[in-house]
């Protein structure tokens, strides 16, 4: 494009494959002398749920912070709904807007009742009246069946009831894209399943979805795409069938075969 | 020994009088010394230029802080630039010197405490906050700061009731306070315990009333949640 261009906007071609809702390229990241993420590339696109797995200590966790600008990448591009990650505090305002986080330890408001967990953000960071946040709130308790526990504070619920607290009030925020970091490894085996039940259900109903997980079932069952990092580097991406039938590389066989 | 009901009763007025300046320092310095401690832990708990606010602390929870009002009190007049300049009518005021005094020891202490709370805020709930779009002075006052007063709820009551028997040594600086005030009725009657028990059953009904308020304040704060903050 040269300088005289004029100020229209330049008329799109149909897209033949729709652009992603989430584009990293070359994306890396180092701690020191230690590079956790090698030039990672990877998309997502818009109601697609793709899971990340890998050993621990490959990168998995750094990713998908990194996304959320939780860990700042030190090179490559993350593309965020057509907005580019930089370190602005305004480009990194607006990617988060786009997301929704859920972590490993709930990370639930320990001094807010459920129902404050999941108003407070939309009331400070979005504006609303406390009105349509509570109406909000209740509405996406419902959703994750805590209507009934919505006066209580985090410690008077169960982990499984915390997390599903936490992803409520990550929806509360009316994210286009949610992001999971390992949201049932903290949780006891029982309550496992009530958390996944609940992200299976988002997923049906077409959220974009990013999980870390070692729930290698819940993988199979609802992911569209599963992608397994290896020290840094994404060693295979494929669709889930092939990912677990067939799996492409001996690194992923030999990993899914002590997995499963 | 032997307590005498009557001498108590008739100088009662006399203690209460002395009880009254032990309020009118405290209560100043308590609210001087949350000012002063507030920025002294942001600094403390934040990386880089620590070290200004780790030398305060060091330095006044080190010193005596009877040495400290003596050096307020009678070595600043010694300085011709505080005897001749503007705030000579503050220094030579020993309630002014008083407060001062016991401020810098007090907000030293809170400010370790104020810290230690901070630091005791998980990272992940911060994070959290983050991630949900919160701006940094929002997370600050409406996340960090409340959970950190919760866990320094605690070492702050002890703080405070150290610094309700503290005030006796502003005494050694002329202020009548209620031990001074103990010490006067003893040396005029010379019966040492009746004046000096009546004045601990005073400091006694103070630092009980104060507890009982931080119990509510902490039944308050932590309603349905001692848990998740202790464990």
């Amino acid at each position: 494009m040269t300088a005289t261009a004029p100020a229209l906007p330049i008329p799109k071609a149909a897209p033949t494959v729709p652009t992603p809702i989430i584009t990293l390229r070359g994306v890396g990241k180092s701690y020191g002398n230690h590079q956790v993420l090698h030039g990672i590339d990877l998309s997502i696109h818009k109601g697609e749920t793709v899971v990340i797995c890998g050993p621990s200590g490959s990168g998995k966790s750094t990713l998908i912070r990194s996304i959320a600008h939780l860990e700042p990448h030190d090179n490559g591009q993350i593309i965020v709904a057509g907005i580019h990650l930089t370190h602005e505090p305004q480009s990194i305002q607006d990617v988060r807007r786009e997301l929704g986080m859920v972590f490993q330890q709930f990370n639930l408001f320990p001094h807010m009742t459920v129902l404050g967990n999941c108003t407070y953000a939309p009331r400070v960071a979005l504006g609303m009246s406390e009105r349509s946040a509570t109406a909000l709130a209740m509405r996406l308790l419902e959703r994750v069946r805590l209507v009934d526990q919505a006066r209580k504070y985090p410690s008077e619920l169960s982990g499984g009831q915390q997390q599903r607290v936490a992803i409520a009030r990550a929806l509360c925020m009316q994210p286009r894209i949610m992001l999971f970091d390992e949201p049932t490894s903290a949780l006891d085996p029982e309550m496992v399943n009530e958390v996944l039940a609940v992200m299976e259900e988002l997923a049906r109903e077409g959220m974009t979805m990013l999980c870390v997980t070692h729930e290698l079932n819940f993988a199979r069952r609802v992911a569209h795409r599963c992608v397994f990092l290896e020290q840094g580097t994404v060693n295979v991406d494929a669709p889930t069938s092939s990912f677990f039938d067939a799996p492409p590389t001996p690194r992923l066989a030999a990993f899914l075969d002590s997995r499963l | 020994m032997h307590y005498d009901i009557a001498l108590a009763w008739s100088t009662l007025p006399q203690l209460l009088r002395g009880a009254a300046m032990t309020l009118a320092v405290l209560i100043p310095v308590l609210a001087l010394g949350l000012v002063i401690a507030i920025p002294l832990a942001l600094r403390r708990a934040s990386p880089g230029r620590r070290w200004i606010a780790a030398g305060y602390v060091g330095f006044f929870r080190g010193v005596p802080s009877l040495i400290l009002l003596y050096a307020i009190y009678n070595g600043l007049p010694q300085l011709a630039g505080i005897r001749n300049g503007p705030l000579w009518p503050l220094f030579s005021n020993a309630y002014f010197c008083a407060v001062v005094g016991l401020s810098l020891t007090h907000s030293a202490y809170l400010a370790e405490i104020l810290r230690a709370g901070l630091q005791a805020v998980p990272q992940g709930v911060v994070e959290a906050a983050t991630a949900l779009g919160m701006r940094p002075n929002v997370i600050f006052w409406k996340v960090r700061w409340p959970i950190a007063a919760r866990h320094a709820l605690r070492a702050y009551q002890n703080e405070i009731l150290i610094m309700v028997k503290s005030t006796a040594a502003v005494g050694a600086i002329t202020l009548v306070e209620l031990n001074a005030a103990a010490n006067e009725v003893f040396e005029f009657t010379y019966d040492p315990f009746t004046p000096l028990l009546t004045a601990a059953a005073i400091y006694w009904a103070m630092i009980n009333i104060i507890r009982l308020g931080f119990d509510a304040a902490e039944r308050y704060l932590n309603a349905g949640q001692t848990r998740a903050l202790i464990s």
